[in-house]
Parts: C-alpha cells; structure tokens; sequence
C-alpha cells in the first residue's frame, strides 16, 4: 500500500476521539463514586465522622485529598507523549518528602516504641486491605482514561494512575478509619499507597503500551 | 517557514478534530516528508521499503492517538514525541537497538520527494489479515480513493456503517501490526 492511500484512509476515518482528559472526567467520578458507597454499604462511617472531620484528625482526610487532586494533575500531563510533567513530579515529592519528615518528627518525639504501639491494632490490617480494594475501581478508571492518551513512559504513567488511585481510596478510607494519631496513619497511609502505586507501575507497562 | 497565508499544523490539526478531513488529509501529507526524514536518518539499514513501512506505522499511530495532542499546544514536540516513541518501537521490534535523541529532530530535514513511490509492504500483508469486508472498505477508501458514502453504496451499508467500520479496521490493523511483525 502506498503511504497516499493510507493518508486517504486515515483521513476519511473522523470519528471523533476522546481525549483522556474527557475520559477521566467521564469514570473517575463514578469509580469513585462507587468506592464510597462501598465503603458506606460495607465499612461504614465512623460514627463520630462529623466530630473527626472538625477536627485535626480532619487532616487525614484532607492530605489525601490533595494528593488526589495533584496525582490527578499528574495524570494527566502524563497522558502527552512530550510533557515530562516536571512540575506535577515536583508536587508529589514536596508532598511525599514533607510527609517523611512529619513522620520522621513523630518517631524523635515519641521514639520507636511509639510508633510500634501506634501500629499494634487490629486496625491496621483493615488498612492494608481495604484502601487497595477502595482503590481498586479508581485505578481501573484512570487505566482506562489513561490508555487513549499516549505516554511517553508508560511505567511512569502507571506510576501516576497508582497514585491517583490510592490516594482516592485512602481519602475514602479515612471516613471510616478508627485511627487518628500520626504515627498510625502516616506509615499505615504511606504504605498502603505505595501497594497501589507499585500496582500500577507493574500495569502500566502492560495496558499502556502504544 | 510558513506563509501567511498557509494554515498552521495546529489549525489544520483543530480543523481535523471538528471532523474536516480535507484539513486532515492535508495535515498528514504535510507531515509524511518530515517523519519519512526522521525515519530514514535512523534507520537506513532497513532500506527505502523498511523505512517506508515504519513510516506507514508511525501516520496510524498519529492517526490513532491524535486525542492526546492538546489543543493549546504546538504540534511539533507532540508529533516528534509520537514519531520517537514509535521508531524506537518499530526498530526494536525488527531486532534493531537504536536511540533517537529528543532534541534533534529540529535539524533533521523532510525526506526529498523522488520517483520513489513509498510503496510499503507490510500494511498489504496486515490487511489481508482483517476481515474481507473491513479490508474491502480500507482498500476502497484508501487505495481506489472512494468516498464513505460511495463505498457503502457499493457495500450495501450506511455511510456512517461504513465509518465505524473503517475506523475498527484501522484499530485492527495497529494491533495486528504489533503481533505480526514482532
């Protein structure tokens, strides 16, 4: 076939494409929409959600929500084959370095004994399980809004629909989550986040490739 | 380099979005010299027809992604970045390791237009893989240049039966490529 014709061919197909933008505006919600009803169905709310969420518990709310919003950010530079999203990359180490350091402060004050006591519940295998399963339909989502872009490198994408995903099931998570002291959520949180962002980054390869 | 009086890549590209294919079919036959450029100065060793196959591969691929060129943005780095992505690809795929820097497609100059035809050989092998009726669509439009409405009159489909129907061959025909030639 003469590269013409293919020219013909391809110019003669409009259909109309959606962008990864419009696709991740299209499931995200509804994917983490669900995961909440999920977790109100079958986790429920903490029963003092209101008390909690007026006070500095609050903030383990509140970070990964932000984070969300940044991974999202991420996201969706990550989607253009020439974005290096530098800025976004910038963003999520602040917030993963100022998150090490709070933890870091945590252990000097309370020693390590301390941190060991804080993660000694019951509560945190409930942690280790449940974001993942919250995160799971955010992460197929994103997938799936991610797939009709092109990245550069598609590790590095999955990289960032882990952590978007993650980040939305442990904003959800944390409705429900018993637990507010630092040295419990910081490391729980943190890690468990790291389990769906090492998902996606052995995904991405794999559902990304173009 | 543009005239003034000459659309940009972008506002053709915009145009091709809104569904203009004129505007489209312009646009990609603009932009073959360059990526036949890109591809021969890498990878000579595969010959005018190798090369000309990759460049088949990398116009589907533009084809297929054009979603994540965004709008706002210059079309060039977008169109060198899919360019690269996919000779790097194709090259591995046929057992050949190369690199291609990012930063230096700006000097790399349009292949001159010759006698040669860029008759490729592999697309003809894929499209004999698809179905008869969805090669028979992609030859029709392609190759003898007919319309979607004239092709579905000859098929006895609708236009937009005819669209869909392309626009699934040409997704079939960029992942039968992948397992044929690797």
């Amino acid at each position: 076939m003469k590269t013409d014709d293919l020219i013909a061919a391809l110019a003669a197909d409009n259909t109309p494409r959606p962008t990864p933008g419009a696709r991740m505006a299209q499931a995200l919600p509804v994917a983490l929409l669900l995961s909440l009803v999920a977790l109100v169905l079958l986790w429920r709310v903490r029963p003092d959600l209101a008390a909690a969420l007026g006070s500095a518990a609050a903030v383990k709310t509140i970070v990964p929500v932000l984070l969300t919003l940044v991974a999202l950010w991420l996201a969706r530079g990550m989607t253009r084959p020439e974005a290096r999203a530098r800025a976004q990359w910038a963003l999520v180490a602040v917030m993963v370095l100022a998150g090490g350091l709070a933890l870091a402060q945590g252990i000097a004050t309370q020693g390590f004994a301390g941190l060991i006591g804080a993660l000694d519940t019951p509560n945190l295998i409930t942690c280790l399980v449940s974001i993942p399963v919250l995160s799971a339909l955010p992460l197929a989502a994103s997938f799936w809004a991610m797939k009709s872009g092109a990245p550069a490198n598609p590790r590095l994408a999955g990289v960032a629909a882990g952590l978007l995903a993650g980040a939305g099931g442990t904003a959800i998570y944390s409705l429900h989550c018993p637990e507010d002291s630092l040295l419990f959520c910081l490391p729980a949180y943190g890690g468990t986040m790291l389990i769906v962002v090492a998902a996606g980054a052995l995904l991405g390869p794999r559902l990304l490739r173009w | 380099m543009t005239q003034s009086d000459d659309p940009s890549w972008e506002e053709l590209m915009r145009a091709a979005n809104r569904g203009d294919q004129r505007a489209y079919a312009r646009l990609l036959s603009a932009i073959t010299p360059v990526v036949r450029g890109i591809v021969r100065a890498r990878g000579g060793s595969l010959g005018a027809e190798g090369c000309e196959d990759v460049v088949q591969e990398v116009l589907l691929t533009i084809h297929l992604k054009r979603q994540s060129w965004r709008e706002d943005a210059p079309l060039r780095p977008w169109l060198y970045a899919v360019t690269r992505h996919k000779v790097v690809d194709a090259f591995r795929a046929r057992g050949h390791r190369i690199t291609v820097p990012v930063d230096d497609f700006a000097e790399v100059l349009a292949a001159p237009e010759g006698p040669d035809p860029f008759e490729a050989q592999d697309m003809d092998r894929v499209i004999d893989r698809l179905e008869p009726r969805a090669a028979q669509i992609v030859r029709a439009i392609g190759i003898e240049g007919e319309s979607a409405a004239e092709t579905g009159v000859k098929l006895g489909m609708t236009e937009g039966a005819v669209r869909v129907a392309l626009h699934r061959a040409l997704k079939s025909i960029a992942s039968l490529r992948e397992r044929m030639i690797e």
